[in-house]
């Protein structure tokens, strides 16, 4: 999904991309050139149903949000669980001497699993069953929340990028086979996030169920990500570890056959209500702290220490079902702050301990800001976008945020670091006259200056930053409409989104295009095998159309449509 | 562990996967086993909990004789209603306002219980000297809403309204806490009243920053109203800053555009207006919070602080806020609603009455009536009167070992392992022809812990569910009289028939001479529209020591059921003539057609006996 940062020289979206109308079979006729997005004057009649009902629906790994497009926020919110997928009439759940053996579950591996749609690891997938969840979900949300009929309607589906190709596969034949759609739209939820946020770059950090994944969005266009297993699967299950270590019978450690102790559904209540996250602490020993540190730091360790003694005492009470026997549990307030720091910050190891798969939070943050060429950086760091399940922690949100703006200030925009470095930097004999020479040449934004700074003991990769472009018309005439005032880029910033449901509601009100569209009779004849892959149709402009333009040629052909970044395999 | 009752499940056949649009049988490896046709539907598999149905959830569809299941239907709305004032709902309303009471009609969000509104003064108290002055005015004062269940009140979070009635308006200009907001509607108002400050604002965004509302933390609602005004104001105004570059990006960049223009040329249509329209402007961000940016208020130290005093106890449970409507008057969702004093009343969800047609003929095989009090319905083609019920009954065969035999023919007793146990399946026959049924059963259950299945009686026949009084008093027809002298053991009247009960009895008094009647091949019972079968199991024993394969060594939910899948097909001849609806429904559809044709119907359906005894 992650195109490399500095391929291409990115080509600017226009509004002719954002104003061709979405869905409904406007690529069907029309005098359309196949690689074209279609102004929307020439769109079929169909398109001209303007007050149709356009449903919206949001996946992610554990619930579903749907609603009709141009309302603010969704009317239903499915979440997957075990009592979901009982057969119809079984109402066991009601009666009073039911509970749910979540013990039997757990040992079957389920722990939590069956709260989750799919996962992404799709070897041995029930896909089937998945369309099926996928549909009783839907079902559940249009007789509840939606009360509408079955006539067929238009879909715009919010996916995360990442979707492996056989879970979105399952799921358009799941959902062709069953509500008729005459078309499904898809869109990536960090690109809805970024219209639900009102910006054209930005930095996503969806700190989602089953993994954590910053995705860097630039001009509408997704241009890089990278993702860590720390999400809010493994806060629960921190948050059990922490449970379980407090239970009386626990330290015997004599409960050795059962992995699990306490349900998930306790857990994730737990989690939910109580888990916060620590502000964050001065810097570590080891971590050199360079001269640039601001006062901001200061501030912080004030707040922090103000709060703190109030905070050391007080235990809180949780009372826990689902043990042996009901108890209730006196944990003092500061340890619920620990499942949060373990998952996310695992701050007691180095830096370089990490595997890329676990990176902690802020490192990811910061390394997939550093991929970022320089002017892309600068729009994305002051546009972090923080979504997710667990941006709802108390804390957590601030709290990567300052260590990121940490790291920056200790390090700069450094790829390169460690003790060598180190020297070399301090050596004045070999750094002075290289920074006077760039220091001529370059614009005095402090970003740029540090980049610049970091990429000098780097070879292969200054140059890109520090050449002068060669004029690009189309950026010449981007700033003639954006540079009237001034965009705020290089400092670090978080911004508040709508939501990637809400922005979506937004693309799809204002007749923009979606990434892909996905015809229901095409789908059928075919499946996802007749999507022409995009490195068929044309390997760089797919690319770099991540935006709503590219994908849609796809399926202006008609014959010829793609499934958009998810096709991409 | 909990008594079971035998039960039946029916898979519809729309869910056979041969059905659906494309097969996903080589991904889905626990679904189905085998490519081959005769494949044993699988009770256990995880897909089939989506399929399975009792005989009361489905509908039948006469015209295309075809089994309907809540998947396979098409709905439409007959009206909207709230549940609880019983108020029919304009589908309008459904639109604008949303699929909620806008009434006041709301749910305690504690205990989902009904809200009443009451007045917030207490009745007066005979101890306080203060109660007087309440006295005075006993029906006005601030009212609030309370929960008779759980007694929870709306003052609780700091929620009172003036008035008793329009409680869903006043409500939404309320915060939590008591302080007001401007709903959209007076937003736009008062957005508008300044001389009309967003019109102009397209060309000079500065300046519509300066609007009251710049400061001030801007809830989901007004972000979302300004972003959008933002976009359209952003798409309909390009920046007209573009002189030369237009036509060379119109050419290069995006082609269509400039044909758009061209064409617009020959379709007509103001020339101006287009080529405004068409031209390249680059959209530019949201840059304050009247265009609907909002920086990210990240420090949430208050509530941390609010967590810790609160505890436990003050944070609302996932259930609670499952039930809460999004908030559209709250900043963000981020560490909102956590705690108790954050819930708010929920507003009751509408729902719908639905009629529902085939997707096939598009025959309507169920309506109601479209008044809301009534429970009735119009049209209702529920499958019980089309395809034979079955009903599930243990039975015990030898008197001798006394105490296990008789335990189990209780019914929901536990099944002993590795002993064979007798069930009899009484099919009874809904319609008017006599239906000639075929069981088929796999000898060993799908699953971890095979069971054996022998079905005695796998093909028989059921008489037709004629009047009974037809029967009595007419002794007509060949076909009958032939039946009749078939017929064995026919006991009496249709009393007993009817109840089973009474048979029952019957067949304890008979145990001596059950043994000769269990054959294989033989019917046990036989009555007027009914047959009963006889089905021997042997469970197996739930020991786990060897399973090494998936699920570990624990038994999983309703593994220790005992469930047969049983494949039935029931094939009849419809008759003409006749003077009952069905009949006469199907020989409309039918058409010219000769009077008697043969019509067939096959699914899987699944039989629940019982839990097997642990080992």
């Amino acid at each position: 999904m992650s195109a490399p940062a500095g391929s291409a020289p990115l080509p600017h979206r226009s509004v002719a991309n954002i104003r061709s109308p979405s869905g409904a079979g406007h690529h069907q006729s029309g005098p359309s050139t196949p690689l074209r997005a279609i102004p929307s004057n020439f769109g079929s009649p169909s398109s001209l149903r303007a007050d149709e009902e356009i449903i919206i629906i949001e996946f992610g790994t554990r619930k579903l949000q749907v609603g009709f497009s141009g309302d603010p926020a969704p009317r239903g919110c499915i979440w997957f669980g075990p009592d979901q997928q009982r057969r119809v009439g079984d109402f066991r759940e009601w009666q009073t001497d039911y509970r749910y053996d979540w013990r039997r579950a757990a040992a079957g591996g389920l722990w939590g699993k069956d709260h989750e749609l799919w996962q992404y690891d799709v070897r041995g997938a029930d896909l089937g069953l998945v369309g099926d969840r996928i549909e009783r979900a839907l079902r559940e949300a249009f007789t509840k929340y939606m009360l509408i009929d079955s006539r067929p309607r238009r879909m715009v589906w919010i996916l995360p990028s990442s979707l492996p190709i056989p879970l979105l596969s399952a799921a358009l034949d799941s959902i062709f086979s069953r509500f008729q759609p005459p078309t499904v739209s898809l869109l990536s939820s960090s690109l809805a996030l970024t219209v639900g946020a009102g910006v054209r770059s930005a930095l996503v950090v969806d700190l989602g169920w089953s993994e954590t994944v910053v995705t860097s969005v630039y001009e509408y266009r997704e241009v890089g990500s990278s993702r860590s297993i720390r999400g809010g699967r493994m806060l629960v299950e921190q948050t059990h570890k922490l449970l379980a270590r407090h239970l009386p019978e626990a330290r015997g450690g004599q409960d050795n056959s059962q992995e699990y102790v306490l349900s998930f559904e306790e857990c994730n209540d737990i989690t939910t209500r109580m888990v916060w996250c620590n502000a964050r602490q001065r810097s570590r020993p080891y971590q050199p702290s360079s001269d640039a540190l601001a006062t901001v730091q200061e501030q912080d360790e004030t707040k922090l220490e103000g709060l703190s003694p109030g905070r050391m005492h007080g235990p809180v009470v949780i009372p826990l079902k689902s043990w042996l026997s009901p108890t209730s549990l006196e944990l003092p307030f500061d340890a619920l702050a620990e499942p949060c720091e373990n998952t996310f910050f695992d701050s007691q190891y180095s830096h370089t301990s990490f595997d890329d798969h676990e990176l902690p939070l802020h490192l990811l943050v910061y390394r997939s800001l550093l991929q970022l060429p320089v002017d892309v950086r600068a729009l994305c760091m002051s546009r972090i976008i923080f979504t997710g399940g667990c941006s709802n922690v108390l804390g957590l949100r601030k709290r990567v945020f300052d260590e990121v703006s940490a790291i920056v200030r200790e390090r700069g925009w450094d790829p390169v670091q460690g003790k060598g470095v180190q020297q070399f930097r301090t050596n004045p004999n070999l750094n002075l006259k290289r920074r006077v020479a760039r220091q001529a040449g370059e614009g005095p934004t402090g970003v740029a200056l540090q980049s610049g700074d970091g990429e000098e003991q780097d070879g292969v990769w200054h140059d890109a930053a520090n050449t002068v472009p060669e004029p690009d018309p189309f950026e010449e005439q981007l700033k003639r409409g954006t540079d009237k005032r001034p965009r705020v880029q290089g400092e670090m910033r978080a911004i508040e989104s709508l939501g990637a449901w809400s922005g979506a509601s937004l693309i799809t009100h204002l007749k923009a295009s979606a990434l892909a569209t996905v015809d229901r009779e095409a789908w059928l004849q075919h499946g996802a095998a007749g999507a022409s892959k995009p490195s068929d149709v044309d390997h760089k402009a797919q690319r770099q159309s991540l935006g709503a333009g590219g994908l849609m040629r796809g399926s202006a052909a008609g014959s010829a449509w793609t499934l958009g970044i998810w096709g991409a395999t | 562990m909990a008594a079971l009752t035998p039960y039946t499940y029916i898979q519809c056949p729309c869910s056979d996967s041969s059905t659906l649009g494309r097969s996903s049988g080589p991904n889905s490896p626990t679904g189905s086993e085998g490519d081959e046709d005769d494949r044993t539907f699988d009770p256990r598999a995880p897909r089939s909990n989506y399929s399975l149905y009792p005989l009361e959830y489905l509908l039948y569809c006469e015209d295309c004789h075809q089994i309907r299941c809540p998947r396979c239907v098409s709905e439409e709305i007959v009206t909207y209603y709230c549940p609880n004032c019983l108020f029919e709902v304009p589908s309008s309303t459904i639109k604008s306002e949303g699929n909620r009471c806008t009434r006041s009609c709301f749910q305690c969000p504690i205990c989902i219980g009904p809200l009443a509104v009451t007045s917030v003064e207490t009745k007066p108290d005979p101890g306080l000297l203060a109660a007087t002055d309440n006295t005075a005015a006993p029906h006005s004062g601030p009212y609030a809403l309370t929960c008779s269940y759980c007694n929870w009140s709306s003052t609780e979070v700091g929620i009172k309204f003036d008035k008793p009635n329009s409680i869903h308006a006043q409500l939404a200009k309320l915060r939590n806490g008591g302080t007001t907001r401007l709903t959209a509607k007076e937003r736009k108002e008062r957005r508008k009243d300044p001389s009309y400050r967003s019109q102009a604002a397209a060309t000079t965004g500065s300046e519509g920053g300066a609007g009251p509302g710049k400061e001030e933390k801007l809830d989901l609602e007004t972000q979302f109203a300004n972003l959008k005004s933002f976009y359209q104001r952003q798409l309909a105004d390009p920046n007209s800053a573009d002189t030369g570059l237009a036509s060379l990006s119109d050419l290069g960049f995006s082609s269509p555009t400039s044909l758009s223009r061209i064409m617009s040329i020959y379709t007509g249509g103001s020339l101006q207006d287009k080529k405004a329209k068409s031209r390249v402007g680059a959209m530019r961000e949201a840059l304050e919070s009247d265009e609907g940016l909002q920086i990210a208020d990240l420090d949430e130290s208050a509530a941390i602080d609010k967590l810790q005093t609160d505890g436990h106890d003050g944070t609302a449970s996932t259930a609670q806020l499952l039930d809460q409507i999004p908030n559209l008057g709250e900043a963000h969702l981020h560490g909102r609603s956590r705690f108790l004093s954050e819930l708010r009343p929920i507003p009751y969800l509408l729902r719908a009455k639905r009629s529902k047609r085939c997707p096939v003929c598009r025959h309507i095989i169920s309506k109601p009536e479209a008044k809301i009090q009534t429970t009735r319905f119009r049209i209702r083609l529920v499958a019980g009167s089309y395809i034979p019920s079955l009903a599930i009954r243990p039975l015990s065969l030898s008197s001798a070992s006394s105490t296990s035999s008789s335990g189990a023919s209780v019914p929901g007793a536990l099944l002993e392992p590795l002993k064979p146990t007798h069930f009899l399946l009484t099919f009874r026959n809904p319609i008017f022809d006599t239906i000639k049924v075929t069981l088929g059963a796999p000898a060993k259950t799908p699953g971890r812990f095979p069971s054996k299945v022998t079905v005695l009686c796998p093909e028989f026949e059921i008489d037709a569910n004629t009047d009974v009084w037809d029967e009595a008093l007419k002794d007509s027809g060949e076909r009958e009289r032939e039946r009749e002298r078939e017929r064995r053991a026919r006991r009496g009247g249709f009393e007993e028939s009817t109840t089973t009960s009474s048979s029952n009895n019957h067949n304890n008094n008979n145990n001596n001479n059950a043994q000769n009647q269990l054959e294989v091949g033989k019917i046990w019972e036989r009555g007027r529209n009914w047959v009963s079968i006889v089905v021997e199991v042997v469970p197996p024993s739930l020991k786990l020591g060897d399973s090494t394969g998936d699920g570990g060594g624990v038994l999983r939910e309703d593994e220790d059921v005992l469930e047969i899948p049983m494949f039935v097909r029931v094939e009849w001849e419809s008759e003409g003539g006749g003077d009952e609806v069905a009949v006469a429904a199907r020989d409309t559809s039918g058409g010219s057609k000769e009077a008697r044709e043969k019509r067939e119907l096959a699914y899987w359906c699944v039989l629940g006996l019982g839990r097997i005894r642990r080992s």
